[in-house]
Formats: structure tokens, sequence, C-alpha cells
């Protein structure tokens, strides 16, 4: 198989995985946050800076994820 | 009702998604590469200010002469520095003119190999003509004799960082010489550009700067209002029209996350330092894979900072750049009555991503400047040691769960 269709081929998939696996991770924390507010709307605040910095770390991990896709494709068009 | 008013377009968005990533690739190779969204969010030595065109920037090169000298060398545009022949073009694009000019010449003269002994005539054809398409922009210039050391050229990121600091010196100085009066210390602030930034700078100070950094707050909230306000004026002026985003840049990132580096280290305690180098309170023989780990953790949190705002910025711009490349993408494989119909979802879903930017602007601000103080907090924290108890030793793993 060609080489440069195999590399672009991976980087969707690889984007695909890192779309489903910080989908799911964040999903998961506004999931609960939302019920930790919903149960103790007090400790809302405090639920939510700690939800936001959380989800910049699972976001910081996708992109680690996203930026190697991207250097597959840039890699076939240079 | 409104759900399905939502969901319809939606669904047909999705739909030609799907059918353009399917059908796409075989088109795509015929179509000529005008549409360019990567280019668009990178760095460049212009201005765009399409469709009324495109300012050409300085360029400015330290360079090392081919009798080796090192000199300095400017020129008012790119343009300029391709004509007066010192330069040439390392691009694609200029190799692309050059293999078509060859492959004509061999078509053309039956006489097989004239074409190699005309080379400079034939690059300077080949420059003149990627000028007259404007496509010089988009590649790396070489010199001719001798070699570029540094490339110091003002691209369109740097002269929109210096706009964002010009915005900033000029909203904020004036702002500090009232209070400095006691307008606002003494009495309620006055109008509403004082109101609303000492909003942000109340947020930032109480949300942000003190539950993380405690007594030393005073410290270090200059940095973190200054490093929050500079992302959030670039981040806003790439939503402008005709804007281009700093902070989409590695490089301006990079800098930033270097300085929270910087200001982590200088504010780190013995105790700091202890938990990198000798963390107290686990077993001796895990030491030697804590260390490492503690001390690679050093390095990867700020490169962590550096590419979430960076791969944040980049990312919205191409969803839109793509959004509106759809209506083409279909425009080219179905026909105009199928590019008609893709432009009104595309359209609302371009909008939509756009105010979703917005967010991300304010967003990734604040992210940064929470992550900063958190880390600043983390090293200048003063725990006092009970022993060896369990706390000392959860302290390191939390600091550890926080990359």
């Amino acid at each position: 198989m060609d080489p440069v269709s195999l590399a672009w081929l991976s980087a969707g998939i690889g984007a695909g995985l890192v779309a489903i696996g910080t989908g799911m991770g964040i999903g998961r924390l506004a999931a609960s946050a939302l019920e930790g507010s919903a149960r103790q709307p007090e400790a809302g605040g405090d639920l939510r800076t700690t939800m936001i910095i959380a989800a910049a770390l699972i976001e910081g991990v996708a992109f680690f994820g996203l930026v190697v896709c991207i250097l597959l494709t840039l890699k076939t068009v240079a | 009702m409104t759900n399905r008013f939502f969901r319809a377009p939606l669904f047909g968005a999705l739909l030609a998604l799907v059918m353009v990533g399917t059908i796409a690739p075989a088109h795509a190779a015929g179509e000529d590469g005008e549409f360019d969204a990567i280019g668009h969010t990178m760095d460049g030595n212009y201005l765009d200010f399409s469709p009324f065109g495109k300012v050409e920037l300085p360029r400015i090169f330290l360079v090392r002469k081919a009798d080796g000298s090192i000199g300095l060398d400017v020129y008012g545009s790119t343009k300029q520095a391709l004509l007066t022949g010192d330069y040439v073009m390392a691009s694609s694009y200029a190799d692309e003119a050059h293999a078509e000019d060859g492959y004509g010449d061999a078509e053309e003269s039956a006489y097989g190999e004239a074409g190699y002994g005309d080379a400079p005539a034939d690059e300077a054809t080949a420059t003149q003509e990627a000028i007259s398409k404007g496509k010089h922009l988009y590649g790396g210039l070489t010199r001719a004799k001798g070699d570029v050391i540094v490339d110091f050229s003002i691209t369109r990121h740097l002269l929109f960082a210096w706009l964002a600091i010009l915005i900033l010196c000029l909203l904020f100085i004036p702002m500090a010489g009232k209070y400095k009066q006691g307008i606002g210390r003494t009495e309620a602030p006055r109008g509403k550009k004082m109101n609303m930034l000492e909003t942000l700078v109340l947020y930032i100070r109480d949300e942000v700067a003190r539950p993380n950094l405690g007594e030393k707050t005073d410290k270090f909230l200059p940095y973190l209002l200054t490093i929050f306000f500079f992302i959030l004026t670039c981040n806003l002026l790439g939503l402008i029209p005709f804007g281009a985003t700093a902070t989409a840049n590695i490089t301006t990132t990079a800098v930033l996350a270097i300085f929270t580096f910087i200001v982590t280290q200088f504010a780190g305690t013995k105790d700091y330092w202890m938990h990198v180098f000798n963390p107290p309170g686990i077993p001796w023989f895990v030491k030697p894979i804590m260390i490492p780990i503690e001390f690679l953790g050093l390095f990867i949190k700020p490169f962590a900072l550096a590419i979430r705002l960076f791969a944040n910025m980049t990312a919205g711009h191409l969803v839109i750049l793509n959004l509106i490349g759809l209506i083409f993408a279909i425009r080219a494989i179905l026909g105009d009555g199928a590019g008609w119909g893709t432009a009104v979802p595309s359209y609302f879903l371009t909008v939509f991503i756009y105010g979703l930017e917005v967010l991300v602007a304010f967003i990734q601000a604040y992210v940064f400047t929470i992550l900063s103080a958190l880390f600043i907090g983390m090293a200048a924290a003063e725990h006092e040691h009970h022993g060896h108890e369990p706390h000392a030793h959860e302290q390191t793993v939390g600091t550890e769960a926080v990359i």
C-alpha cells in the first residue's frame, strides 16, 4: 500500500479515536460535576473551577494525540 | 419544535460531512489547491486583507555573506528581497514552476537538452511568475550567495502580539493612574471601561490567584494578570476580521509557558526542591523511579501549557475554515445547486463555532492563568511536615496527578 495514503488514513483514524476518548472523559467529568452541584448547590463554584482544570488536563492529553495526527498529515504534504 | 428545527440542518451537515469524507479524496487531487486552510492560521510575512489584497511586511535577515562577513539585510517586503536578486525562493512552488518550465522546454524543443545552460534566467522567470501569481509569500527564502543565520522578519503574528501589547498599555496605564489618584479605591470606579476591567481583575485575584497562592497572592498577581490579559487580547484579536491570532503560534505560547516555568522555579521553596529530588515519605526503592518522573514533570507542565493554548487557538480557526471550505468542496462534487444548499447550514454552523470561539478565547486565557497559578502555588507553598505522615506523601502524588 502507498505509505502516504496509509499516513493519511492513520491520521484520520487517530483523530477520531482522540475525539472519542476525550469526549468520554470530559463527558463523565461534566456528568459527575453536575451531579455534585445538583446535590450540593453551595459547592457549585468550587466544583466548576475544579472541573475546568480537570477538563483542561484531559484536553491537553487529547491535544498531544492531535498534534501527532497533524504531524502525520503535514509530513505527507511536505 | 425548536429541537426539530435545529436538528435538520445539523443532520444535513453531518450527512454532507460523511459524503465529503467518502468522495472528496478522489476529487481533491484534481482540484487546484487555492484554498489553503492551514496556511491561513499559520504565520506569514503579510497581512491578509483579502479580498482587498495583501500587505507585505518587512524582511530582516542576519546573514553570513559569501565572503564570510556577517551582515544585516533589510527589505521593505518579500517582493523587494526577491527582485534585488540576493534571495531566491526555496519553496516547492518555485521548484514546481521550474519543473513545469523544464518539461515544457523538452516538449517544445525537439533538440532535447538545450535547457541546462540558462538556469539563472529560468530561475528569474520562475520568480517573476510566482510574484505575479502572489505565491512568493508562501515559500521560504534562501540567500543566493552565503546563507541566512537568523530570520528576524516581522511576521503578522509578531505584529498582532505587538498590537495586543499596545492595546493593553493604552487600557491599563491610564487606569492605573486613576487608581493612584484614588478613584476606585476611596470611591466607586467610574465609567464602563473601568468597571468592566475591575470585574475581570477582581475575578482573577479572588477566584484564580487567592485559592492557589494564599498569602503570596500579591507577589505573583501582576504576572498572572499580565498573562491573562495578554492571552485574552491575542485570542480576541484573532476573531476580528482580517486579524491574526498570535497565540495560534507555538512560539508565542512556548515563550509564555517558559515565563511560567521560570517564575515557578524562582518561587520554589526548599520543600518544593526536596519533593523533586528527595521525595519524603516513600520507600527507598521507589525513589529511583519517582525522582526522574518528578524531574521530567517540571518540564512537561509548561510544555502542556504551550501545546494546549496553541492547539486550542489553531483548532477553532481550522474548524471554521473547513466548514466554509465544505461549501466549495460540495459544489465541486455535486454542482452549483448543492453548493448553494450547503451554504445555509454551513453558515449557521460557522456562526455557532465562532460563538464557541469567543467562549474558548476566554476559557483558554483563564485556563492558562489558573494552571500557572496552580504550578506557582504548588512550588511556593510552605507546608509543614509533621514527621513523615501520609499527608506529605499525598502532596507529592497530587503534584504528579496535575500534569
